[in-house]
């Protein structure tokens, strides 16, 4: 998998997780309102615009502006999955 | 002219309908801002109305599922539902409750629990699958319609203080039902009621961190239960009286096993909580500490008067309370045996004395006579002594100060112990140093009393073949009072003088050093102490005296304005001083 699709493998798994968390409808509809992503009805990310760390730094934000910082604690064992993601958006790079 | 007014007319038909077109559409797009306008209106008084409802009702509370209970009872104002519902994550249970608009069947509700479930578990990461469910379900009934799912439903994290502590879900049988304005709506009054009840958290747990820390602090031990007898609080000196140590829970029979035998502590808890009474258990010994224990309820005021929260119990620590009596009653039964033993020798003399050949016999008359004197004098000794302590402990010692030579006082008080250090083979001299003012102001007879009392201490302590040497320097303002003592090379068994002196002003310090026994550093401080002094000095046997000298040589020189002070070296030797204000 290269890093792009890292990236998108990951944002569909956060997807996912607030599916379960906040319900399909409000999760994929919050997750539209990113311009850098394109998402399928089911919450998949279909493709990436742009830079895919600041797309994905994005997509969180929505979450957290939604429901605040306890949805980003809920990604954690996420990241774990990701570990050159998660190193390079710790990083900032 | 006809056609010129026909197309007249025309122009003003089709520019009268073009306005008519622009009115119309002008009124619309005004009507849908208005609507919009009056949409927005309608959930931001909602918004206002159900934050308010949250504060009217919860009070103060700290409850979140009360928060929970008024938006889910309220939310048919705004949203359209089938089943708005919250799960709240307890110690032992998930508390569910939903309130049903619109009759769904039970496959429906148990749909909803499960998605909340999992909603819950995604959010704290953990599996609730065997967390027992305490359920209310309030509203429209529950049918076996079969037809009826879920369609529509959104889940709203419940976070206090950061924490996720529920969640709130809408669920509906229609589908694509909620926009996402609406729902944003929610989340914003739902988070924002959460942080409500934060703010008033943070409030409370810093004042019950103030009295926790007070409590905590506290020398007595401290218990607090519920009408449970559940523990609500315990600080760390009775978790040390009933030797749980701290980490590991703490329970009402932890204390009921440490009293056991000795004081009925359920029993007597129980009884103060229902009787409303205060109980004094007399003393209860536990972890070789001596108890006092108070039981009491706590009250609180309510609207309906005084309620009773739980029991409160003190545990008072009253081992040094004990063993001081105990050395009062000990000092007491050793001052009176002192007391009687020249007495009752006196009593004995007495009846010897009268006997004729005793009487007859001049040599043995004057050995007894001389035996009386003596015994009269140890007494008399001893009841100046403790007419002396009794003054400075009542604060009624005087002093009569006048100049007088220190060097003279010295030399006086050496003189007139030579003779018996020369007995006991002990070296006895004196120095100067030079700087030492010839006159000081002192009262003579109480520095000889304090001379004395330290000379025939140390002639006691010295074994034969050793030495006492007393002298006296002139301490400077400023000065190391260790570099002062080397400069004069003096043997010095002080170690913590530097601290006493700083920043003393110019004094004379005469300093009495002997190469005796020692002194070891347990049994140093308890030096001036009349109990103490008293008891060790019964215990030693041929040396005994009243035991009292340093006792009354520390308040000679303290009503003088300087003070005392000792150092030892066990098997090498002591040093005892005292200042005089130069």
């Amino acid at each position: 998998m290269n890093e792009r699709e890292q990236y998108m493998a990951l944002m569909s798994e956060i997807i996912q997780k607030q599916i379960v968390i906040l319900g399909p409808e409000i999760a994929v509809l919050k997750a539209r309102n990113v311009p850098e992503i394109s998402i399928e009805n089911d919450g998949k990310v279909a493709d990436i615009k742009g830079d895919p760390g600041q797309a994905l730094e994005k997509l969180i934000d929505t979450y957290v502006e939604l429901s605040g910082q306890i949805v980003r604690n809920a990604l954690g064992s996420i990241f774990t999955k990701y570990p050159a993601v998660s190193a390079k958006q710790r990083s900032g790079a | 002219m006809d056609v010129l007014l026909g197309t007249i007319l025309g122009l003003v038909g089709i520019g009268a309908l073009v306005l008519s077109v622009f009115v119309f559409r002008r009124a619309k797009r005004v009507t849908a801002a208005t609507l919009a306008e009056q949409e927005e209106m309608r959930q931001r008084m909602y918004e206002l109305a159900i934050l308010k409802e949250v504060g009217d009702r919860i009070g103060y509370s700290l409850n979140i599922q009360k928060v929970a209970d008024v938006i889910v009872g309220s939310l048919n104002q705004f949203i359209e539902y089938s089943t708005a519902s919250y799960m709240i994550l307890g110690p032992e249970k998930i508390a569910f409750r939903a309130d049903i608009d619109k009759a769904v069947s039970h496959a429906f509700l148990d749909d909803v629990k499960q998605r909340m479930r999992l909603s819950l578990a995604a959010i704290l990461d953990r599996d609730l699958g065997k967390v027992p469910l305490e359920e209310t379900v309030t509203g429209a009934i529950l049918i076996e319609d079969q037809g009826t799912s879920v369609q529509s439903f959104f889940n709203i994290p419940l976070v206090i203080a950061g924490n996720a502590v529920g969640v709130l879900t809408v669920a509906h049988t229609k589908a694509g039902l909620y926009k996402e304005k609406e729902m944003t709506m929610l989340y914003k009054i739902v988070g924002q009621a959460s942080q409500a009840i934060t703010q008033l958290e943070e409030v409370v747990t810093l004042e019950r961190g103030k009295l926790q820390a007070m409590v905590e602090s506290m020398q007595d031990g401290v218990l607090m239960t519920d009408t449970g007898f559940r523990v609500l609080v315990a600080n760390s000196a009775l978790r040390g009286a009933v030797n749980i140590p701290l980490g590991r829970e703490l329970t009402i029979f932890d204390i009921v096993d440490a009293c056991g035998g000795v004081l009925d502590f359920k029993g007597r808890l129980e009884e103060s909580i229902k009787l409303d009474r205060t109980f004094v258990a007399g003393e209860v010994n536990l972890s070789g500490s001596i108890y006092q224990v108070f039981i009491f309820p706590v009250k609180s005021a309510t609207a309906q008067g005084l309620g009773v929260l739980g029991g409160g119990v003190i545990f008072h620590d009253v081992t040094r309370e004990r063993a001081a009596e105990k050395m009062r009653e000990d000092f007491t039964s050793m001052m009176v045996h002192e007391l009687r033993s020249p007495l009752d020798s006196i009593k004995k003399i007495g009846e010897l004395l009268r006997t004729p050949s005793i009487r007859d016999d001049k040599a043995s008359y004057d050995e007894y006579m001389g035996m009386v004197y003596q015994s009269a004098s140890n007494m008399l000794e001893l009841v100046n002594d403790l007419l002396d302590v009794a003054k400075l402990e009542a604060g009624k010692f005087q002093v009569q100060k006048k100049p007088t030579s220190i060097r003279t006082t010295i030399e006086d008080r050496v003189k007139f112990f030579d003779a018996q250090a020369r007995n006991a083979t002990i070296k006895l001299d004196f120095a100067f140093d030079g700087h030492v003012p010839d006159t000081l102001m002192f009262d003579p007879v109480r520095i000889s009393q304090v001379l004395s009392n330290l000379i025939s201490n140390s002639i006691k302590f010295t074994h034969p073949g050793g030495a006492i040497h007393v002298h006296a320097l002139l301490h400077t303002q400023g000065r190391s009072i260790n570099e002062e003592v080397t400069q004069a090379g003096l043997s010095w068994f002080v170690k913590d003088a530097e601290e006493k002196f700083k920043d003393l002003p110019n004094c004379v310090v005469v300093s009495v050093t002997d190469s005796g026994e020692g002194i070891s550093s347990e049994n140093l401080p308890k030096l001036f102490n009349k109990f103490e002094q008293f008891a060790t000095s019964a215990r030693s046997g041929e040396k005994k005296g009243t035991g009292l000298g340093l006792v009354i040589t520390k308040g000679i020189a303290e009503t003088h304005g300087g003070f005392v002070g000792v150092g030892s070296q066990e098997g090498v030797g002591s040093t005892f001083y005292f200042t005089i204000t130069a």
